[in-house]
């Protein structure tokens, strides 16, 4: 599941957090979303605009 | 020359969160338990290596602000994590100024004093954890 750094005291604002790595490295995460340094990142991609074929001007 | 100035300023990191500008004390105790080993025949005790068993202490600031002391803290009781600690904050992880590492360190409790007119500390230790050393 993928993270986003809230505080800066962990990271850069904004970025990815390599919670996979960090939890290796013993890091504990939920502690961490627990103290508001990270966010769950919902990495959601906008659906591309529906296009009507019919309307569409035959050459 | 036999001795060199020496200004303490050491980095600290609490489960990957820096807290330099909170922390104003760290003990840092290495244990290696000591097993008695000492068998008939000898005159004097002798010890084996046992487990590991070292301690960080620091001595933070009382801070309940976002992303301060106490929210590093509050969700690490009775878990384990890693803290890490260096001489200082400048070009850590080196010869002079290694980086020293507790993974899976325990933490017990998170005591603290409030009291008029002066600044809250609060004193954790971390306990236990396997130690290790970077000096590139």
């Amino acid at each position: 599941m993928p993270y986003k750094i809230i505080s800066p005291r962990l990271g850069e604002p904004g970025t990815e957090y390599d919670a996979e790595g960090a939890t290796a490295n013993g890091i504990n995460v939920a502690a961490l979303v627990a103290g508001g340094f990270l966010e769950q990142s919902t990495n959601e991609t906008p659906k591309p605009a529906k296009t009507n074929s019919k309307n569409t001007p035959k050459d | 020359m036999a001795t060199s100035t020496y200004l303490s300023n050491p980095n600290v990191t609490v489960n990957a969160v820096s807290l330099q500008d909170q922390c104003q004390g760290l003990v840092f105790t290495r244990t290696i338990e000591a097993l008695e080993s000492t068998a008939f025949g000898t005159t004097s005790r002798s010890y084996t290596a046992g487990l590991e068993n070292s301690t960080l202490q620091l001595d933070l600031y009382a801070s309940f602000a976002a992303s301060e002391t106490y929210a590093t803290l509050k969700a690490l009781v009775g878990t384990t994590t890693t803290v890490s600690w260096s001489p200082s904050a400048t070009s850590p992880g080196t010869a002079t100024n290694p980086t020293q590492t507790l993974t899976g360190a325990y933490l017990e409790i998170i005591p603290y004093t409030l009291a008029l007119g002066t600044l809250g500390v609060i004193s954790v230790t971390f306990t236990g954890g396997v130690f290790s050393v970077l000096e590139v």
